[in-house]
């Protein structure tokens, strides 16, 4: 098993910050179970996908699994992967902090108006812990529905938690994206 | 004898041809002509039949139909002018009754001439497509007379000044007018309509828009109503009497159009005499009249029934919301109860039974009652107030009345699963403290309660009654099988299944040892029995009868809770104690020690007890004794009894909150069931589905629902669908 110092030794290798999301990218290839761990057989099967077979051809790979998080399947289904990848072992849902945390880190280079909105929502009203149906549903939410929330259908079967959040951006007033 | 020839006859042709006289025509057609003359001029008498039919049936033969047919119509014309002449000379009132009496003649006249003709009739006529003579008579009697200038408007004119006055109270000839209008009608029917029927029709409008101005405007809606309808009848009168049967629906489609319709929101909206007031007053005899005038009007029904249904909602959210009403629940539900009464008596005496109506009453009532969601809890209390002593005395059936009559406001309840948390409660204080009034009152409620919810509504409701019958069994095993303790206190024991009876929280408290000891062997004797059952005592929901000795040796029975009981028997070894004592000689919970306290010394011909300080609330430095003083004109004295209560606020929350929890798995159970039949199903649907399942017992609110599909959608029983997110699969 790699833990958390072979990691780190990882990260030095491929020149990239721990927190970097890449990282992220990397686990969804070898489809590792949980964060900060690497079984070898997991290890293993990443690299064969990226065929990569030296630390150089590592390095140089990496703009492109960069890249890869342009892509609209793809992120869809790396995103989906980070819930079970980020939240703790054994447990069915997420804890908010981490969440939040993942949240950001995903969407920091998107264009993603509603995240500020939303964290705080969930930091004030919910402070409760994310269920993998609320997780994938918010990027559904993200992507379909405006910022405005013009299009947002009451009875479209959203997450309770999706409908307060709709609900507190209105009573606040957030949902204008006109000009005034 | 003679020798004669034999002759053999011959016939002959006629060697000269048979020349007819050509002045036979113009000779015969004199005769006929005379012969018409005559009719007309009711020389009749004289003339031959055969003779005449035989000249006319020569003159056909001999083709001289044409100078037959035309000559008639001459004559025949000429006549009419004179006729013609002398109606229009009568003067005034007689000109109708000349009309009549020319037209009989003409018709017997007609006939006449119609027999002796009958052969050109037909032979000629229909040959040559002309007018049969009896049509042609009346063509020729409504071309000359009727539509003549003189005598045309002059009709018209007064038979609508005849039906004019009848309807301003005269009386006038209506055999006369029956005559004439026959006359029309007999002329044909487009007659009858152009001359008659049509400007009749536009001037009885005319005079009922007039005459509906002028009643709106002095008389209030019954009594206009009523006005309304005698005209209505008198004019359905007046056809049978001397109007084509055809035209009843016409006229009185100009009334119901000018006195009703026209006026109908005036009239329904009318302040003080209009639909509210009726119906505020039981005015049925108005209303039924307004009901059976409304029902000729277009959307006229509706209108009324609107209006009904928007009083009865802004009457019935008035009663839910009374604040003195809700102080007093009995009162409350007795308010719903009459005001039912009242409307159902209303719909069956005024508006036959009428259906939509019907459902506009029960539709209201659903609404309004449901505005008070404290409406279940009361509707309990009702029935409780009723089973306690409201029913004492009463026959079996008027119980059963009463009782049907709460069952119909109890199915107007949305939230029924709360009334049977409240039921439940309510019913096991009466049965625990035995106060009902009769066993088959309960019974029968319980199965009209099966009826309209269902069976699972109440098999814990059942299972209530049979843990009592078996508790008296199981006592009366305990008593027989002991019988060295007859000498000492009795002991009755209700043995509640826990599952059957509303959840209490079980505290027990110090019981006198005499009591204790009892139980010990209640308990032993019980679990011999039923071994793997467990027992735990419900202090808080029993009582006790103490024969107690006062002062002056007044010697009374009290009727008191078990926890009043604890606390009387430590008297028996202490003449006063301290709160702080009692409490922790009884280990009786301080709020419930409390009430107990206070119901035993502050309240007024209940105070066996006596408190120092005097004061009205129960400290935690307070003294007590006994109230050596005691004094009641009872030897039975009741202190303090279990009865149902309307619920404090603190407690309302309580309820309210567990019936709440008890729904979401009745949500999730239905959810599932629903989804297991289906696989598939799209989250209206879903919505829709469990909300109609669950209809009987509350209705169910959407977002709970959604909440609950997410929690199953957490434990894996569901999941989405992978290409449309709002459609849901079971997941096996």
């Amino acid at each position: 098993m790699i833990l958390v110092d072979g990691i780190t030794l990882l990260c030095n290798d491929l020149e990239v910050d721990p927190q970097d999301i890449i990282m992220l990218v990397i686990s969804w290839h070898m489809n590792a179970s949980t964060m900060c761990e690497y079984s070898k057989m997991e290890f293993l099967r990443g690299l064969q996908e990226l065929s990569v077979d030296t630390v150089e051809k590592f390095r140089d790979k990496i703009s492109y699994i960069r890249s890869e998080l342009n892509d609209e399947k793809k992120f869809h289904d790396i995103y989906n992967f980070a819930f079970s990848w980020a939240k703790e072992k054994g447990q069915k849902s997420m804890a908010l902090d981490t969440a939040i945390g993942m949240w950001r880190l995903l969407f920091a280079e998107k264009k993603c108006p509603l995240l500020d909105h939303w964290c705080q929502f969930l930091q004030t009203r919910h402070n409760k812990a994310i269920s993998r149906d609320t997780w994938s549903q918010l990027l559904e939410f993200f992507n379909k529905v405006d910022t405005g929330l013009e299009n947002y259908d009451a009875e479209g079967a959203w997450p309770y938690l999706i409908d307060e959040f709709v609900e507190y951006l209105n009573e606040n007033g957030i949902n204008h994206s006109k000009m005034e | 004898m003679s020798n004669q020839k034999k002759r053999i006859f011959q016939i002959e042709a006629f060697q000269n041809r048979v020349v007819v006289d050509p002045k036979y025509a113009e000779k015969t057609w004199k005769i006929l002509e005379h012969a018409i003359h005559e009719i007309y001029n009711h020389n009749a008498s004289g003339l031959s039949f055969e003779e005449l039919y035989r000249n006319a049936y020569n003159m056909v033969l001999h083709k001289f139909g044409e100078k037959l047919y035309s000559g008639l119509v001459t004559t025949m014309t000429a006549h009419l002018k004179e006729i013609s002449k002398s109606i229009e000379a009568a003067q005034g009132n007689l000109f109708l009754e000349e009309l009549n009496r020319k037209w009989n003649d003409h018709n017997k006249a007609l006939q006449m001439i119609r027999d002796i003709l009958m052969y050109m009739d037909r032979t000629y006529i229909p040959d040559t497509h002309k007018t049969p003579v009896h049509e042609l008579g009346l063509n020729l009697w409504r071309d000359n007379i009727i539509h003549s200038g003189k005598i045309q408007s002059r009709l018209l004119s007064t038979l609508l000044e005849l039906v004019h006055r009848e309807r301003t109270g005269e009386v006038i000839d209506r055999g006369l007018m029956r005559n004439i209008v026959k006359m029309l009608m007999d002329l044909g029917s487009s007659v009858y309509q152009e001359d008659f029927e049509k400007p009749f029709l536009e001037v009885s409008a005319e005079f009922y828009r007039g005459e509906s101005q002028k009643f709106i405007e002095c008389y209030d809606c019954g009594d206009y109503l009523k006005k309304a309808e005698i005209r209505l009848n008198e004019e359905i009168e007046r056809v049978t009497h001397y109007l084509d049967a055809k035209s009843e629906g016409k006229i009185t489609n100009v009334v119901e159009k000018e006195m009703i319709a026209n006026h109908m929101m005036r009239l329904v909206h009318m302040e003080n005499s209009g639909l509210v007031n009726m119906l505020l007053n039981d005015k049925h005899g108005d209303l039924g009249r307004m009901y059976n005038l409304s029902r000729r009007v277009p959307n006229g029904l509706a209108m009324i029934r609107d209006v009904m249904t928007s009083h009865l909602r802004e009457t019935g959210k008035q009663l839910v919301t009374d604040a003195e009403s809700l102080k007093d629940p009995v009162e409350y539900v007795q308010r719903l109860l009459d005001e039912k009464e009242k409307y159902d008596g209303i719909i069956s005496l005024a508006f036959s039974n009428d259906k939509t109506f019907q459902n506009a009453l029960n539709s209201s009532f659903e609404y309004f009652i449901n505005l008070n969601s404290r409406s279940p809890e009361f509707i309990s209390l009702f029935v409780d107030d009723k089973l306690r002593k409201g029913l004492k005395g009463v026959s079996e059936e008027d119980v059963e009345i009463i009782l049907d009559k709460v069952m119909m406001i109890f199915r107007y309840l949305q939230e029924k699963d709360v009334f049977e948390k409240y039921y439940k409660q309510h019913l096991a204080k009466r049965l625990l403290s035995g106060k009902t009034v009769s066993d088959d009152a309960e019974r029968s409620l319980i199965v009209n309660l099966k009826t309209a919810c269902g069976y699972q509504y109440t098999s814990k409701l059942e299972g209530m009654f049979t843990d009592m019958k078996t508790s008296q069994d199981t006592t009366q095993g305990f008593c027989s099988s002991h019988p060295e303790l007859t000498d000492g206190p009795t002991l009755v024991v209700q043995v509640l299944t826990t599952g059957s009876w509303p959840t209490q929280p079980s505290i027990t408290c110090h019981l006198p040892f005499e009591m204790s000891a009892l139980c010990e062997k209640f308990r032993s004797y019980y679990l011999g029995t039923h071994t793997g059952r467990r027992l735990s005592w419900q202090t808080n929901m029993g009582t006790a009868d103490i024969k107690a000795i006062f002062g002056k040796g007044q010697k009374h029975e009290l009727n008191v809770s078990t926890y009043q009981m604890c606390v009387l028997m430590l008297f028996n070894n202490a003449d006063r104690l301290c709160y702080k004592e009692i409490e922790q000689g009884t280990a009786i919970p301080a709020s419930h020690l409390k009430r107990c306290l206070q119901s035993m010394a502050c309240v007024k011909g209940k105070n066996v007890l006596r408190k120092e300080p005097m004061s009205k609330d129960i400290g935690e430095d307070d003294s007590f004794f006994v109230n050596e003083k005691f004094a009641s004109k009872f030897y039975k004295v009741k202190v303090g009894t279990v009865v149902a209560q309307k619920e404090s606020e603190p407690e309302k929350q309580e309820t309210r909150q567990r019936v709440e929890e008890d729904r979401k798995p009745q949500i999730e159970a239905a959810i599932v069931r629903i989804m297991k039949s289906r696989k598939v199903l799209d989250h209206n649907n879903i919505i829709a589905e469990v909300t109609k399942q669950l209809q009987s017992r509350f209705l169910a609110n959407p977002t709970e629902i959604k909440k609950r599909i997410e929690s199953l959608i957490e434990r894996e029983f569901l999941e989405r669908d992978n290409s449309d997110r709002k459609m849901y699969r079971y997941l096996a």
